[in-house]
């Protein structure tokens, strides 16, 4: 029996909000819905709280507030986007300060659209985030039993320097492959893939306290680019490559379109995507020794 | 062995009777505010989940000090309701407090520092009034033990009004109510997060609200004294006395350290010292 689904405390964030969205998570408070009922509290301290409602875009001044606060809430916890700015940027999406919804900076698990989300909505999302707060505290106890040893997590910029060493390795044999060891993932550095965190979601796989594989990606026109699925050599062929890209794609269930691009001599990887029903549609040569094939899914829509 | 079962009941009892006493203020509070407000268990279900959440820890001594309050506060509770010397009582909880505050300074953020800060503002302001009613208790039963205070024939409250009120005046700061809860509280966020406690999470969080669910039963128990010699009616006007608090918890706002520290001291210099002159000249 676990207590966490009678008593969840919650911290409030209002992102760039126009408060329509934030006066209504104020109201679900409040005595006509009064949330409280069902053990809701209010809490204003990142470490007392589960759940992290979030209203509003994030943009360049707000994502480190955003970030800070969710590494300050203890596991297990969940995030809440309130609203349609808070999902995907709404109307303020192309915006050339917002970088969009909240999930661009933080793995978002529930969604509540709506300008303003109404009350009954706000409620329902976070009753839904109980029942994913429950599974997470199951995934952890199964981690310190150690019948489940590998996480997969949102990484953040602390991790840029051990993803970075990953990628490398992870590289090597793609290196060796088409003889280029001027391939970009080998080239890049530290304060670069330190800046990508700002734009880009991260994923890493995490065994026993290291990090042994990775996935990054974004969004752009409604179309999820993931690219540098990594897993170190020695965990290949194990399935983490799968449940990196379950994991990513999960994050992104709201883009229509999904895109990813290997080397024209990779075979592992091609077939690799295509058992996940991506498809071959451009090839295009990057220099001499390599070419790049692009493949796509489309989201399956009801 | 009379001693050794209620000790025992108190250190069984107590955290069921301090969790349901915060659950029924809730509630309370919440229908004086047109709620529905949670379920009476809700503080167990609340600190249940805490026990299962991840604690996050600045330093590590600051759970050492928050174990050492639940023990003191537990230590506290079992020389009262055993009977034993007031004066130890008030000095146990005193160090009870003392280590809950130095916790507070621990964690280090400024939040929780000011929290403490306050706290032991609060201490000043209530101290003097605990101390003068344990005086008052022995001016009118001539002994300190409780068993003895208990056992005196009259209800004290007859000899003590003013004590008694200046107690009852105070009570919300030991409760961290409104208009007292300066050092921290629910309600506190928009101004202090929630002062003493903010750097607290999980287990420790849990370990700070069962002793304070033992803190507010000992509390009740020392309002109970004023009404002792009748068992049933003295528990009847114990539970007036916190739905009094509660009461002023909804209607008042907080106020700021100086008021409350002026405040609580006039009212123990005028009730308090008043009521224990008044006593010197008719005793003598």
């Amino acid at each position: 029996m676990s207590y966490l689904k009678k008593s969840p405390w919650v911290i409030h964030y209002d992102g760039t909000s126009c408060n329509g969205c934030d006066i209504e998570v104020l109201a679900s408070l409040a005595p006509r819905y009064d949330v409280e009922r069902l053990g809701v509290i209010n809490t204003g301290n990142p470490k007392h709280a589960d759940i992290f409602l979030i209203t509003g875009s994030v943009n360049d001044q707000n994502r480190e507030v955003v970030q800070n606060i969710y590494e300050q809430m203890p596991d297990p916890k969940v995030v809440v986007a309130i609203g349609i700015c808070a999902t995907s940027g709404g109307i303020f999406s192309e915006c050339y300060n917002v970088l969009g919804g909240v999930n661009k900076v933080l793995p978002v698990d529930v969604y509540v659209p709506g300008c303003a989300a109404r009350p009954e909505s706000i409620i329902d999302g976070v009753v839904k985030a109980l029942k994913i707060l429950e599974d997470k505290k199951h995934k952890l106890i199964a981690m310190a039993l150690g019948t489940e040893v590998l996480a997969i997590e949102p990484a953040n910029i602390e991790d840029a320097a051990e993803i970075l060493a990953l990628q490398k390795l992870a590289y090597q044999s793609e290196a060796e492959l088409y003889n280029d060891f001027a391939f970009p993932p080998l080239m890049q550095t530290l304060p670069e893939l330190k800046e990508d965190f700002k734009t880009i979601i991260f994923f890493k796989a995490v065994m026993n306290g290291i990090i042994i594989g990775s996935v990054r990606g974004y969004v752009k026109d409604d179309t999820c680019y993931i690219y540098r699925r990594i897993v170190h050599p020695i965990y290949q062929n194990l399935g983490i490559g799968k449940k990196l890209m379950n994991e990513i794609e999960f994050h992104f269930g709201f883009a229509s379109r999904f895109e990813v691009f290997t080397g024209h001599k990779s075979k592992r990887n091609i077939n690799f995507y295509e058992r996940l029903g991506y498809r071959m549609f451009k090839c295009e040569k990057v220099n001499d020794k390599r070419h790049r094939v692009y493949m796509e899914k489309f989201a399956d829509r009801i | 062995m009379k001693i050794f079962i209620s000790i025992i009941a108190y250190i069984a009892l107590a955290p069921f009777l301090g969790a349901i006493l915060s659950g029924v203020d809730r509630k309370i509070t919440a229908r004086m505010q047109g709620r529905v407000g949670p379920p009476v268990l809700q503080p167990l279900y609340d600190a249940l989940k805490l026990i299962e959440k991840e604690s996050l820890v600045v330093r590590k001594s600051q759970n050492f000090y928050v174990a050492f309050f639940l023990m003191f506060i537990i230590f506290t509770g079992a020389l009262f309701f055993s009977g034993k010397d007031l004066l130890l009582v008030i000095f146990a909880l005193t160090l009870a407090e003392i280590f809950f505050v130095l916790g507070g300074y621990k964690a280090s953020s400024p939040y929780s520092i000011i929290g403490s800060q306050r706290a032991l503002i609060q201490m000043m302001a209530y101290e003097p009034v605990i101390i003068l009613s344990a005086v008052g208790m022995y001016m009118v039963t001539k002994s300190f033990y409780i068993t003895d205070i208990i056992s005196y024939g009259k209800p004290l409250f007859y000899s003590l009004p003013g004590l008694l009120f200046a107690f009852i005046f105070v009570l919300p700061m030991k409760f961290s109510k409104s208009p007292f809860d300066l050092a921290y509280s629910h309600h506190a966020h928009q101004e202090l997060v929630k002062g003493m406690t903010t750097e607290f999470s999980g287990r420790s969080l849990a370990m700070i609200e069962v002793a304070h669910w033992y803190e507010n039963v000992l509390m009740l128990g020392f309002v109970g004294l004023f009404f002792a010699n009748n068992i049933l009616i003295g528990i009847a006007l114990t539970f007036l006395a916190y739905f009094f608090v509660i009461i002023i918890d909804n209607t008042f706002a907080r106020v700021k350290w100086e008021m409350a520290l002026m405040s609580s001291w006039i009212v123990g210099l005028l009730f308090g010292v008043g009521n224990i002159i008044f006593l010197f000249f008719v005793l003598r």
